[in-house]
């Protein structure tokens, strides 16, 4: 069902904005329209510290465990979250120091090692450094020169060359000499390098030395920091993630964008009908100052659209809702396919002992995600499908791919295909009627007689006539009421068009629409091709198992085939089962009665990743 | 007599073609679902769904291959003595699964991945992008049950 909807303005006085924001955030019941022209408040401190918060949380994540799969997040009271804890905030700002100190200590590491490979080089000059260079007449520099030209450069005279060490490539060399430009030129004709040391004074394997001690000095101080570091990080991560969650929310709250005067603001959206008192109640908790005007939806306005079913059917929602939701004023069709969904699914599985496992799986997934909102329903309804799945795997005789039990249906699948697609056809037919009878009762609730009378009674016949057609002893009745259903299509399928030759060629033109109810209902095949793969892929797995199952060893291995072939077997099976259970509601079922296209009721609340909040 | 070489070429087919179409559709798939999750890790469970879809043509392609197995004893360690004509019949029988597979793999995958990019702007919308990419699907299960009921009736 969809609940009728009230539009809601509430003027309040501006300083109270940001509580009155909070409150309905917390409430969950209003979805805010933001006024054109509004006003967006401003917090810039929440909406920085949330990034600052978002960072440290990347940064964090190198250090920490990774979450388990199915590890449910934290809890927090609703109050909780209201009040940002300067512990907390202590303890991020200490993560912050860490990963301060630990980048200074990155630097002076990475300083020492550059300065450490460039003094290397150059640390067969034994004497002190402050030697080289000018000083008066004479020049005395250090550096490398080829190997090639290193002859050529012993040769002149005019130079004092001392060769201080060689390697393949380039001998390290000492040369003095009168300052001269003559000089100058030629060793730079001979490739003459000079080195640039990164220090004045002192000697050079001194320098390294104690370069070392320093690198491993600070190498240890590193590794103290990061394990300090990833103490602090496991300990205050979920800290920080809380802090960035309320920061967040603090941070949408002064997002949004509201109209306001001098000193009020102005608050418009929709809310439940049957929770308008609720919502009065949470805005009189937050400030006894206000106005509130409720009046009914108007003529083209947007409405959004919440459901209201029984627990049961809710759950089928979200598969409705990713088609399209149900318009406002329209009709909820979540009732009629749920039961469908639940049924196909189980055909589509068709296996006991799957449906065992998948109730298994669930239940424990449910247990330790503890998963919320959309999540949880999808679980629901595999969870509900999974009864379904074990009856239709005990009526097929299909128990982990092997017939450990006889089927209670007379054959299976395996045995006889054929009449198991025709079960399948059946089932298909079934489930278009249900659609057609839908749409016959809209039709009628509309006053709409005879449309339902020529386009959808008439097309049942048909189908069902065909069907006759094939049953011993019903072959006539089952052509006349087929040719009777066709007549009806034939004189009533043009009746929109204009002329009499409008209206015959529109009625010959509608008969032709049986190529679509034909494929329609072909379209069920699918569930007998899904249920023979899920059954055909487990057997083969079991006799993979059995074929090593010789030795201890092979019935270990074989023992490690059966479980990751049928969990394997049993994820493919659920993603086939889901994805063409939807598309045979959306498509066979849908196309013949809904159209949607409403805009799903989201009210105003607290996006989390990193926690749940605990409703009071 | 080699009747039954015949019949290994139709199962061969079937699970080497499905397996190609599947292996290529879901590599299109993952190229852009990679994209996508490089920037929105977030999606990458809805990504994943999507880019699963096109691998069902291999499995329908190795249940073929594994049914013209069983059916003619060479999974049973027997293998049966088919006549030539039998031998053509599997292998014939294994045609639309082998072929539709391999085309129906291909698209499935680039709807896939049109769907991943659709999704990539539109989270909400991927189980739109799923219905999509499984109406290609359809085809590749007709085929499977052609295969099926043909082999069940030699």
């Amino acid at each position: 069902m969809i609940a009728p909807m009230k539009k809601v303005s509430l003027v309040c006085m501006k300083e109270d904005r940001e509580k009155l924001l909070s409150a309905l955030q917390h409430s969950e019941l209003i979805m805010l329209t933001e006024g054109e022209g509004g006003r967006s408040g401003d917090d810039r401190d929440s909406t920085a510290l949330q990034r600052k918060a978002d960072t440290l949380l990347k940064e964090l994540s190198k250090f920490t465990k990774k979450k388990g799969l199915f590890e449910a997040l934290p809890e927090v009271d609703r109050k909780d979250f209201d009040v940002i804890s300067e512990s907390a905030v202590d303890e991020m700002s200490r993560l912050e120091e860490a990963f301060k100190k630990k980048d200074r200590l990155d630097s002076e590491i990475n300083g020492a090692v550059d300065k450490l490979s460039e003094l290397t080089r150059w640390v067969h000059f034994k004497k002190d450094v402050s030697l080289l260079g000018e000083s008066g007449y004479t020049v005395t520099l250090l550096g490398t020169v080829p190997v090639k030209n290193n002859e050529s450069l012993l040769e002149i005279e005019s130079l004092g060359t001392e060769e201080l060490y060689r390697n393949e490539k380039e001998c390290v060399v000492l040369v003095s000499f009168i300052k001269s430009e003559d000089v100058t030129k030629t060793l730079r004709e001979l490739q003459f390098e000079e080195a640039k040391l990164p220090i004045k004074s002192g000697v050079i394997a001194d320098e390294v030395k104690s370069l070392e001690a320093f690198l491993t000095e600070k190498k240890k101080e590193r590794e103290e920091s990061i394990s300090e570091l990833s103490d602090l990080a496991n300990k205050s991560k979920a800290d920080v993630e809380l802090l960035f969650e309320q920061y967040r929310a603090r941070s949408e709250l002064s997002e949004i964008r509201l109209p306001e005067t001098l000193e009020t603001v102005v608050f418009e959206g929709w809310v439940r009908e049957d929770e308008i008192e609720r919502f009065k109640e949470a805005v009189k908790e937050a400030t006894p100052l206000f106005d509130v005007e409720i009046r009914d939806p108007e003529e083209g306005e947007e409405v959004p659209t919440s459901l209201t079913n029984k627990k049961l059917v809710s759950q089928f929602e979200g598969i409705t809702n990713m088609f399209n939701s149900p318009k406002y004023g329209d009709y909820d069709p979540n009732a009629v396919m749920a039961p469908w969904y639940w049924i196909i699914f189980g055909m589509m599985m068709g296996d006991a002992g799957y449906g065992l496992m998948m109730a298994v799986f669930i239940l424990l997934g449910k247990k330790l995600m503890k998963p919320r909102g959309e999540t949880a329903k999808l679980m629901n309804v595999m969870l509900y499908s999974s009864i379904t799945t074990i009856i239709f795997g005990v009526l097929f005789g299909s128990y982990f791919g092997e017939e450990l039990f006889p089927s209670v249906l007379p054959f299976t699948a395996m045995e006889d295909p054929v009449k198991m697609l025709i079960i399948t056809i059946v089932v298909g037919v079934l489930h278009i009627f249900t659609g057609m009878i839908t749409k016959i009762v809209l039709l009628i609730k509309e006053g709409l007689w005879l449309e339902a009378i020529f386009d959808q009674v008439s097309w049942m016949m048909i189908i069902l006539g065909i069907g006759f057609i094939f049953l011993p002893n019903m072959t006539t009745a089952g052509i006349v009421i087929a040719v009777i259903g066709a007549l009806i299509v034939l004189l009533t399928g043009g009746r929109s068009k204009k002329g009499i030759l409008g209206k015959a060629t529109g009625g010959i033109i509608s008969l032709y629409g049986i190529t679509s109810y034909f494929s329609d209902i072909l379209s069920y095949s699918r569930i007998l091709a899904l249920g023979l793969a899920t059954g055909v892929v487990g057997m083969v797995m079991n006799m993979l198992a059995g074929m090593i199952q010789g030795s201890v060893i092979g019935f270990i291995l074989s023992l490690l085939i059966y479980v990751i072939g049928h969990v394997f077997n049993l994820v493919l099976g659920l993603l086939s089962a889901y994805v063409h259970d939807c598309r045979l509601q959306y498509i066979e079922f849908y196309g013949k009665f809904y159209e949607g296209g409403g805009v799903p009721f989201r009210p105003f609340k607290i996006r989390t990743n990193y926690i749940n909040i605990k409703k009071d | 007599m080699s009747g039954i070489a015949i019949a290994i070429l139709g199962a061969t087919l079937s699970a080497l073609l499905g397996g190609t179409g599947s292996a290529l559709g879901v590599m299109y798939a993952g190229k852009a679902a990679a994209g996508v999750t490089s920037e929105k890790p977030e999606l990458f469970g809805k990504m994943l769904v999507l880019q699963a879809l096109p691998g069902t043509q291999g499995i329908y392609g190795f249940l073929v291959a594994v049914l013209v197995m069983v059916n003619t004893g060479i999974l049973g360690g027997s293998p049966a003595d088919l006549t030539m004509a039998e031998g053509w019949g599997y292998f014939f029988a294994s045609l639309p699964m082998a072929i539709v597979g391999l085309t129906s793999g291909i698209a499935q995958g680039m709807t896939a991945a049109s769907a991943i990019h659709m999704t990539g702007k539109q989270p909400d919308a991927s189980g739109k992008g799923i219905t999509m990419t499984a109406m290609v699907e359809t085809y590749a299960i007709l085929a499977l049950l052609t295969s099926i009921l043909l082999i069940f009736s030699l």
